[in-house]
């Protein structure tokens, strides 16, 4: 099933039990926050939320779109119920072979009203500090667009990805493009031509290209193109005001605006998805120069905190499955990848090991794909048998596995996540690999380790059981 | 008005809410702080402003920038 725009993904979360109304006025500081928190406490099922009445502000917010399994299920249009592994599966079976290419559209809602004099972002958008120390309210989810400058008629190239922007003025904000993201590479190209870099920002859309936006694809890979792939349609575009970049016509609002070429001013601290507050730093600032939205537009945002909060869910299957790909293109063994840790910081491969030692071969071939060299930390390697989305299976295979001596290998003086507090410097980190597959030949097999098998038709069961249970619930 | 995170005088008014009267939002200028008037006292008031977040001159002086300043190669 494919939406169109944030309000038809709404109306679905609705009618499935996955969206809250909150009707009574809230405070910005600390409603928000603490009844986003609230609601990830749901878990499998937690619900979006979306507050009517923020006091002192026009429009409503729209909070944890995509905060639960459950949530994540509907974007894909399976079941509420489907476990992780399912739809990490489903995801592969829809990760494009071929890309769609987009259409462009003449006209959009996300037209219907156009700003660009005394922009003040405040009278639109019901903004918030989201954690206590955050320097200031923050855009946490929208879609960021720009070209590179070199090739600006490459569409390929034009990069759609979610980046944290501090609203520093009414028309006014500063982002955080980090050295190894797409944005810093169309900026730096700018900037050595001392020349802004345009900048669209889309906010409150339809849930795949906000997926897609967070999803670490190539350079040269198109957003709008995989978009495409995953919804078997071409993806809806529309192009800009005030530049040549291509929206997404879905949005309820987007910014237009310049990058600032050898400006920086600061910006942080934001409570960050490691579950702490990154550093202040001097950052580039955007200055505004558009607006244009629906009607009464909904403003979507995310909250970050302690994992699991909703950025948890967004960058989750979609860190794990272009990881997989990669790995799979020359390790055709690896089973699934499991990379939904803090941005991957920790993750989890299943494969069939072709020779001693390969499950540490996997895992070095995953600290040098693009995502994993900065990002993965501690990588785990379980048989294919073991469910790398199954952590007491993980640990089963960790315990009864992994010989210390043998099977754990520390790498030091890698490239690493600014972001993460235990980087040091910032930036480079070393790396783990934790070997917990059984060993192979030439490497000597302890007797013990033979497993034991499944009863058989332990899945009939598991099918017979669910149904007598769900009859049960009937009856209550 | 001075700025409850770096003590600098170059504090104003940003905005007030939109509708109703219900709060005002101020920027410092030097920081880019920004704190709203029905926050809680450890936000507003510089005095109470938790100190590991405090920012001074010398910590602005040797902050990292990112991305690092991009110059012509040409």
């Amino acid at each position: 099933m494919n939406y169109y725009s944030l309000r038809d993904f709404l109306d679905v979360l609705e009618q499935n039990g996955q969206l809250v109304r909150i009707t009574d006025p809230v405070m910005p500081e600390p409603d928000i926050s603490a009844a986003a928190q609230a609601a990830i406490n749901c878990g499998h099922y937690a619900p979006a939320l979306l507050f009517e009445k923020v006091k002192g502000y026009v429009n409503r917010l729209v909070m944890n779109v995509h905060g639960s399994w459950a949530n994540h299920a509907l974007m894909l249009g399976l079941p509420t119920d489907t476990t992780i592994k399912d739809q990490f599966f489903e995801l592969d079976k829809r990760w494009p072979g071929e890309v769609i290419k987009p259409i462009w559209l003449k006209d959009a809602p996300c037209k219907e009203i156009k700003i660009t004099n005394n922009i003040n972002l405040f009278e639109l958008l019901p903004l918030y500090r989201s954690n206590k120390h955050d320097g200031g309210c923050y855009l946490s989810k929208a879609c960021v667009i720009t070209r590179d400058p070199e090739e600006p008629d490459n569409f390929t190239k034009q990069n759609v990805g979610t980046y944290r922007i501090q609203v520093t003025g009414k028309d006014r904000l500063n982002i955080q493009p980090l050295v190894f993201h797409d944005l810093a590479i169309h900026f730096r190209k700018a900037e050595e031509r001392n020349e802004p870099l345009p900048v669209a920002i889309a906010i409150g859309n339809e849930p795949i290209i906000t997926f897609m936006s967070s999803t670490p694809l190539e350079y040269d890979e198109s957003e709008y193109e995989y978009a495409g792939a995953l919804r078997s349609e071409p993806y809806q575009l529309i192009k800009a005001e005030t530049s040549d970049l291509d929206l997404p016509a879905g949005a309820e609002v987007i910014i237009e605006g310049e990058i600032l070429p050898c400006k920086r001013s600061i910006e942080g601290p934001y409570g960050e998805y490691t579950g702490g507050y990154s550093g202040t730093r001097l950052q580039p600032e955007i200055k505004i120069h558009a607006i244009t939205h629906r009607a009464n537009p909904i403003f979507e945002n995310l909250y970050l905190g302690i994992p699991w909060t909703e950025v948890d869910y967004l960058i989750a299957l979609n860190t794990s499955l272009p990881v997989y790909r990669q790995l799979k293109a020359s390790m055709p063994e690896v089973a699934a990848v499991n990379a939904i840790y803090e941005h991957g910081a920790v993750e989890i491969v299943s494969t069939k090991c072709r020779m001693g030692g390969y499950g540490k071969a996997v895992a070095m071939r995953l600290l040098s794909t693009p995502h994993g060299m900065p990002y993965a930390k501690i990588v785990i390697v379980v048989d294919e048998s073991v469910d790398p989305f199954n952590i007491n299976q993980v640990m089963w295979a960790l315990a009864t596995r992994v010989n210390p001596a043998k099977h754990i290998s520390i790498i030091n003086n890698c490239p690493g996540m600014p972001l993460d507090p235990s980087s040091d410097p910032p930036g480079m980190s070393s790396k783990v690999i934790i070997d917990a597959t059984t060993p192979v030949p030439p490497e000597p097999i302890n007797e013990d380790a033979h497993t034991i098998e499944l009863p058989e038709n332990t899945d009939e069961w598991m099918q017979k059981i669910k149904k007598l249970m769900r009859k049960k619930e009937d009856i209550l | 008005m001075i700025c409850p995170r770096c003590d600098s005088k170059n504090a104003n008014l940003l905005v007030p809410s939109p509708v109703g009267n219900e709060w005002e939002m101020y920027l410092c200028n030097d920081c880019n702080f920004t704190w709203r008037s029905t926050e809680p006292e450890n936000i507003r008031n510089p005095k109470m402003y938790d100190p590991k977040f405090k920012l001074t001159k010398k910590k602005i002086s040797m902050m990292m920038v990112n991305p690092p300043i991009a110059t012509s190669n040409k």
